[in-house]
């Protein structure tokens, strides 16, 4: 390891400033780009406000297309905030070493994802006033929630989900907090000490504080599989064709972790280049990442060869139909997301150097993001389009309205991580310092190697 | 010994090496393992400088809680179709699938609940504590760790900040508060 990329030889002090550059006061640079970010918004939300006024027939949706942008959006966004917790979770529960610094983006990627994709169903209600009666409470309505509709399993699925985010988030920072309340002033200062809620870091705090993260762990990866076997349910509890499958759940959970891991590297390389986080955030990193992405290349390939498997076999009329439009009417989508997902990153990905090139990794986890945003487009409107009927086929291409939702998701997405980073700690710093306090250098012949030491179990040590 | 309210006494080490060997000292004077404890920037291995054996029994809580969130689930969903039958050709009343997925959500949402404020109770923290001081040295975020320990008042607290002192604490100092 080269010694100017070593985090410990710095001392804690000055590790603290090292990570937590994000912090800093705000710079013009960043009041101008958080104020495009903004405007980008609030423009998306006049957009939005317009359509609510006029009505949907103001975006393409039409029949038998009645689930167009605001659906894929919602199907993309929520994919990709799933591998954020997921990843943290695993990374946590194996104590894989490099996990230190991928932590936190990761787990503030997933919540704040999950943010903007839980608007898009709510937006795509017509009457969004009336978002409330998805609620089951006494009101004057007389009228509980449907609990056979999927979409109100989404609803609590997403909810559960988001809370578990949002707790998991906020319990991995506690330590942080604390760190930052001893180095703050002013209102930081009592932000940071509000939140950190008195922890100090006693062996008995951290005993009890480990047993608490390592159940949130647990309990958070079941839900996170849930959340996206839900989503998928949206569709296949439905008997349209192409969506009326029984592996479109783990097909589902497959895909929403390739993006979502996508979307990890995507955010650590701009971390890293707007935070100047080299020391921390390593080619060492990146290459684990990648080899991430590139198992769940595969396993995508493999799903999604697997779901058409059986309809190319079996070529069911219907099911048959929405094949042929992918050759037809919607090529252009099947060959986009074909190459996206998987021939393009997985020759690429197979190779040390591009997984160790963070510019050549942010270009191939951006593709798979395009990718999938497609592979969502196109399981939502051929199947619609090209339901049972024929006499019922039609069309749909999104509206300027639809087009400036997707703009606004993106801008959204941006302005809240580019937000959270600048109040709170973007990387785990207590991680990181742990991770060093276990790692010590050691001599093997004529190689000097990094060496990680760990005790048994939780507890760590043994009796003497 | 004079009698009065138990204090704290804190040193600061510059290692896990010198702690350990103070903590072992403090033991030999016959300080109780569950008075001594560290803090630190990093989490130290159980028996590294102090040993905390205390059960941990909160995990209880989330499983009670989980198995109410289910309860709530399956109530939720089969209390609806029955106060609100919904008549659809060949569908029974009750359904079973949606009740399996909304009550494996409830659970696990009340489970992620308690874990936070169940974690929180048994770690001890508390957004605000009125009235209430508790031991701490931001000196941790530079690499030292605190040994403290709590001692009556008078000869024992004396022995205990020699001994510190001696093992090569630097601020050795005794303070009333909390651990």
């Amino acid at each position: 390891m080269k010694s100017e990329n070593h985090l410990s030889r710095l001392d804690e002090s000055r590790l603290y400033e090292e990570l937590s550059r994000s912090n800093l006061p705000p710079t013009k640079r960043w009041y101008a780009g958080t104020g495009a970010l903004l405007l980008a918004v609030l423009l998306a939300v006049a957009i939005f406000t317009y359509m609510m006024l006029t009505g949907l027939g103001v975006t393409g949706l039409n029949r038998p297309v009645m689930w167009g942008v605001m659906i894929i959006l919602f199907v993309f966004w929520v994919g990709l905030s799933h591998s954020g917790t997921l990843i943290s979770a695993i990374l946590r529960l194996t104590r894989a070493t490099w996990r230190a610094p991928v932590l936190r983006g990761a787990e503030a990627m997933t919540a704040l994802a999950l943010m903007v994709g839980g608007l898009y169903p709510l937006m795509h209600l017509g009457r969004n006033w009336r978002f409330y009666y998805i609620l089951p409470y006494p009101s004057e309505r007389q009228l509980w929630p449907n609990f056979r509709s999927p979409l109100l399993w989404d609803a609590v699925a997403i909810t559960t989900y988001l809370t578990g985010s949002l707790l998991f988030l906020y319990f991995g920072m506690i330590p942080d907090l604390a760190l930052a309340r001893d180095h703050a002033v002013g209102w930081r200062k009592k932000l940071y000490t509000f939140l950190a809620a008195g922890f100090r870091g006693t062996h008995a705090e951290r005993r009890r504080y480990h047993v608490a993260s390592t159940i949130f762990a647990v309990l958070i990866i079941p839900v996170a599989v849930s959340v996206h076997s839900i989503v998928s349910w949206d569709f296949a509890m439905a008997m349209v064709p192409g969506w009326h499958s029984t592996i479109f759940a783990p097909y589902f959970v497959a895909g929403a972790i390739y993006s979502g891991i996508a979307g990890v590297i995507s955010v650590m390389v701009v971390l890293r280049r707007a935070f100047r986080l080299e020391k921390v955030l390593t080619a060492d990193h990146f290459d684990n990442l990648g080899k991430l992405l590139l198992t769940f290349t595969l396993v995508w390939g493999y799903f999604y060869f697997s779901d058409y498997l059986t309809t190319w076999y079996s070529q069911f009329p219907e099911d048959w139909e929405v094949i042929h439009s992918y050759f037809g009417h919607y090529f252009p989508l099947f060959a986009t997301l074909v190459c996206c997902n998987f021939l393009i990153p997985f020759p690429l990905l197979c190779l040390r150097k591009v997984r160790r090139s963070i510019p050549a990794l942010f270009a191939v986890s951006l593709v798979v993001n395009v990718g999938m945003f497609t592979e969502r487009a196109q399981i939502v409107v051929p199947s619609l389009a090209r339901r049972n009927d024929p006499s019922i086929w039609g069309t749909y291409f999104p509206t300027w309205v639809e087009i400036s939702f997707i703009i606004g998701s993106i801008a959204m997405f941006a302005l809240i991580y580019v937000l959270f980073s600048k109040l709170f700690p973007v990387v785990a710093v207590s991680d990181v310092k742990e991770q060093l306090f276990h790692t010590t250098d050691r001599t093997v012949g004529g190689a000097n190697l990094s060496t990680v030491v760990r005790g048994e179990g939780e507890e760590g040590g043994r009796e003497p | 010994m004079t009698a009065g309210e138990p204090r704290v006494v804190v040193g600061l080490f510059d290692g896990v090496e010198m702690a350990s060997q103070a903590a072992r000292a403090l033991r030999s004077l016959r300080i109780p393992e569950e008075n001594l404890t560290t803090i630190s920037s990093v989490p130290l291995p159980d028996g590294a400088v102090v040993r905390d054996r205390r059960p941990i029994r909160f995990p209880w809580i989330v499983v009670a809680f989980w198995i109410v969130g289910v309860l709530a689930g399956l109530g939720l969903t089969l209390v609806t179709y029955q106060v609100y039958p919904m008549v659809t050709a060949g569908k029974p009343i009750n359904t079973v699938p949606p009740a399996i997925i909304v009550s494996y959500e409830g659970g696990m949402f009340a489970a992620l609940i308690a874990t936070l404020i169940a974690g929180f109770r048994s770690i001890g923290l508390r957004p605000f504590r009125p009235g209430k001081k508790m031991i701490f040295d931001p000196r941790i975020h530079e690499g030292k760790i605190a040994l403290c320990a709590r001692v009556d008042p008078g000869d024992q607290e004396r022995l205990v900040v020699e001994t510190m002192k001696a093992s090569g604490g630097e601020s050795v100092r005794a303070e009333e508060g909390e651990l």
